[in-house]
């Protein structure tokens, strides 16, 4: 009994150790990192999604105008083949009000086509499971040059563990959660400016890998009784996406659940000329106006708690602040005065 | 199937887990069958098949016939005709090329104009070993050391035992017998100690060998850029290489006999502290040379042809020197036997075969009067800085030797050994450019501070097991220790993404 107690000690020390070590040999944290360092059961929103989700929805900005806090389950490229095993992940340390599902890539024809970065990005920040585990043959189902190397994604440290060479400082002290999960980019220059269309009304076929997924995720909403918001974010889709988008809808309204487009709205839009990062993203002007639009939804319609004095949730007001000195110091302008202005509009 | 690859671990853990479910009486068969998984793991055939069969049914009838006829001649004819067969299967499936190429050099020697295709054979892994620890077990029943196997299932598993089939050591069959067929309980203790050293044989291979290998092939694959010092630095690292490669294998091989309870022979015991190439051979794959010298050198010495050229020599050139003839006679033999062992190609036979031969020569004509100068001009040969150049006068000949053991070809080898000899000494001095050669300077920082500690464990292992004289301090030093050879395995390790565990240098063999 004793030498059992002795191994079972020698492998809880190791494991602490693990953990540890290789936290400062891991790739910079992204926003799943950044979900995974709340505490248990302290989120309202679970937002999941590709880089659509943490450039679009500033979490600190909608928890100063109504207190509710929001998690980001998303990563560059996030494919929307592992929406699913991000619900169960997110599940898995948050009861939230509502998710919302940003499914902005579910009628694109090159979902399938990404990097072995783009399944990283994902998969690395998912704790050590079943699910990861899942998550990681869905995307390499699809990545047949990668196949082989699989055992490479389901023990990242056989990927990361060469990064010794390069730890600095931040990666012993650490980072704190920056921005609760939000990336802002405050730019407009990165691409031409984008075509403005009207939504259009018509109906065509999602490509059937697509479908099918959304049908997957669907299935696994409804039969596991999840609140769900799906949202198409804003951004320069042409007229044969649009009517994807319309046959998307309408196999998610078909099914009972919500989506809201914010491309087709009436008290809703922003600007092409000032508002957009590139063609995919809105900048820091245009996550504004459409948070401030969002979040007012979200407590309507959400019954979402206000935190916002309850001390446990001060590092939301720290990040708040953190976020707006870091606004002031890249666009040489004043957070505050920027919102006075749109808050008339939202 | 690599020792460090995460195939073998699970296949030894699974392996390990029935052996120790399964009831005791029947753990050998466990054993058996893993072996036999093992040796067809990634080469199954009838050809393969037939091959291990012929080694196996070569063995157990003759082993049994032997015994059968035992202190008559029949038994000396099958013992012969035993080995006979498994020697001209090692030789057609191992050495087939070397044959042609020498035919092929004497034919052009002649100017006939003859050339042979060289021929690829698909043999099993381990052959050599397993051939020579059969045709052992053949002698020792002949010798009347041991008594032969009757189960064949039992002797296929002495010919098979998985651990070794890789890198050996040489095992006898009188030592193993009982080990390998009794069902031996999971010690605690030997569970510890037997996964240290499997720890210790991963950080040899992953942290050590593995990083001189990239300096090492890039050297050598570019002997145009890299030369001079960058040679001289990829000699050297590839002795340690070779070193770490093939003792960091042996390492794994007794953690995991240990753990099931199976003791093994130790086949290095500090060999980079050898003061003479003789000592340092008797350090260095030492079940390989205890087994040339048990089968090949004093049969050889007692044979009536040596016996016969004892005698004349001495009344030629004197009792001193003319019994020295005969020696060096059988001394040729064996070198040059270890060293077609180790390659069906020259430069195995020149690096570990005629080149020990000719250092361990000298060493016995010069050594006396080397002494005798030592005494006249007073050095103290039991100083310290004495014996650390004796050990190191031993690295670098055993060092040079290797450049062939490395080398494609006997005029790769030259190439090699010319390449040293460019002036470029600012390659080690001026910070940059020794790092452009597959180590960067951070990578450096890790091999010479992995050497250190390998070179200190080496030492202490002089006066007794290291891991005894862990396992005796507080249990806070322990851990400490054990955990920082699982966290430099882990982060300084070369294996991942990119990363080929790469065969083991004796693997082939």
């Amino acid at each position: 009994m004793k030498k059992v107690i002795k191994i079972i000690i020698f492998l809880i020390i190791f494991y602490f150790l693990l953990v540890n070590i290789f936290k400062i040999l891991w790739l910079d944290k992204n926003s799943i990192g950044y979900f995974h360092d709340e505490p248990k059961n302290s989120l309202d929103v679970v937002y999941i999604g590709s880089s659509n989700a943490y450039a679009h929805f500033n979490t600190v900005l909608a928890y100063d105008k109504y207190g509710f806090t929001t998690g980001m389950v998303s990563a560059d490229a996030q494919n929307v083949a592992v929406t699913k095993y991000m619900l169960i992940e997110a599940q898995k340390y948050q009861k939230p009000k509502v998710f919302v599902i940003d499914i902005g890539r579910i009628c694109d024809d090159d979902l399938y086509i990404f990097s072995e970065g783009d399944i990283r990005k994902t998969t690395d920040s998912m704790t050590f499971s079943k699910n990861r585990k899942e998550a990681i043959d869905t995307l390499l189902k699809y990545r047949d040059t990668e196949k082989d190397k699989y055992i490479n994604y389901y023990i990242s440290l056989f990927m990361y563990h060469n990064t010794w060479k390069n730890i600095t400082e931040k990666k012993f002290v650490g980072d704190e959660n920056l921005y609760k999960g939000y990336v802002f980019s405050w730019d407009t220059s990165r691409t031409e400016p984008q075509e403005k269309l009207e939504w259009v009304d018509n109906y065509i076929d999602m490509p059937e890998e697509d479908e099918k997924i959304l049908l997957d995720l669907i299935d696994y909403i409804k039969s596991n009784n999840l609140n769900v918001l799906f949202v198409i974010p804003r951004k320069a889709f042409d007229e044969e996406y649009m009517g994807r988008f319309n046959t998307a809808i309408s196999i998610i309204n078909e099914n009972g659940l919500k989506v809201l487009n914010f491309n087709n709205m009436d008290d809703f839009d922003v600007d092409f000329n000032t508002d957009l990062y590139n063609a995919g993203h809105l900048n820091v002007y245009g996550a504004t106006k459409y948070t401030l639009y969002f979040s007012k939804y979200l407590k309507e319609n959400y019954d979402l708690p206000d935190h916002s004095n309850d001390p446990l949730y001060s590092s939301w007001d720290d990040e708040y602040k953190r976020f707006k000195e870091s606004f002031g110091n890249k666009t040489g302008n004043n957070f505050d005065e920027l919102l006075l202005e749109y808050n008339e509009m939202y | 199937m690599s020792l460090t690859s995460l195939t073998f671990l699970e296949f030894c853990i699974l392996a390990l887990i029935i052996y120790f479910i399964v009831p005791k009486k029947i753990r050998w068969i466990v054993l058996l069958a893993s072996s036999v998984t093992f040796l067809f793991w990634n080469n199954l055939s009838v050809y393969t098949v037939i091959q291990a069969i012929i080694v196996l049914l070569s063995a157990y009838i003759f082993g049994i016939l032997i015994d059968k006829y035992h202190d008559t001649r029949k038994s000396k004819v099958f013992c012969v005709l035993g080995i006979l067969i498994i020697i001209a299967q090692l030789i057609y499936l191992k050495y087939t090329n070397l044959f042609l190429v020498t035919a092929n050099h004497i034919f052009n020697l002649f100017n006939i104009n003859i050339n042979f295709g060289m021929v690829t054979r698909n043999s099993l892994l381990g052959i050599s070993y397993y051939s020579l620890i059969m045709i052992s077990y053949l002698i020792d029943v002949y010798r009347g050391t041991c008594k032969p196997q009757k189960n064949i299932l039992k002797c296929a598993l002495f010919m098979s035992y998985f651990p070794i089939l890789t890198s050996g050591p040489f095992v006898r069959y009188e030592n193993m017998e009982k080990d390998l067929y009794e069902g031996h309980k999971l010690k605690y203790d030997s569970l510890c100690k037997g996964l240290v050293r499997i720890l210790w044989g991963v950080f040899k291979i992953l942290v050590i060998s593995q990083r001189c290998g990239y300096f090492v092939d890039t050297v050598y694959g570019d002997l145009g850029t890299y030369n001079g010092c960058f040679t001289i630095v990829a000699v050297i690292l590839y002795t340690i290489q070779l070193y770490t490669n093939f003792s960091g294998s042996i390492d794994i091989i007794m953690g995991i006999s240990e753990i099931i309870g199976i003791n093994l022979p130790e086949n290095f015991k500090a060999p980079f502290f050898s003061k003479t190439i003789t000592e340092f051979w008797r350090n260095w794959h030492i079940t390989l040379g205890s087994w040339l010298r048990d089968y090949i050198f004093y049969p050889l010495q007692k044979s009536n042809f040596i016996q016969k050229l004892n005698k004349k020599c001495k009344n030629i050139f004197g009792k001193k020197f003319g019994k020295k003839i005969p020696l060096y006679l059988s001394m040729f033999i064996m070198w040059t036997l270890i060293g077609i062992w180790h390659g069906g190609a020259y430069t195995f036979i020149i690096a570990s075969g005629i080149l020990q031969f000719i250092y361990i020569v000298l060493e016995d004509l010069l050594g006396p009067a080397s002494e005798k100068i030592n005494k006249k001009i007073g050095i103290n040969t039991e100083a310290f800085s004495y014996k650390l150049y004796q050990a190191l006068r031993t690295f670098l000949l055993f060092s040079f030797a290797m450049i062939f053991f490395r080398a494609t070809s006997i005029g790769n080898g030259i190439q090699i050994i010319k390449s040293i000899f460019v002036y470029n000494p600012w390659v080690l001095t001026d910070n940059t450019t020794l790092f452009t050669a597959g180590l960067d300077l951070y990578d450096f920082r890790v091999l010479i501070i992995s050497i250190i500690v390998l070179f200190i464990v080496d030492g202490l292992s002089r006066s007794g097991s290291v891991r005894e004289k862990l396992f005796k301090q507080n249990i806070v030093f322990r851990w400490t220790i054990i955990y920082m050879l699982i966290f430099a395995i882990l982060i300084f390790g070369c294996y991942g993404v990119g990363y080929d565990p790469a065969a083991f240098i004796y693997r082939q063999f």
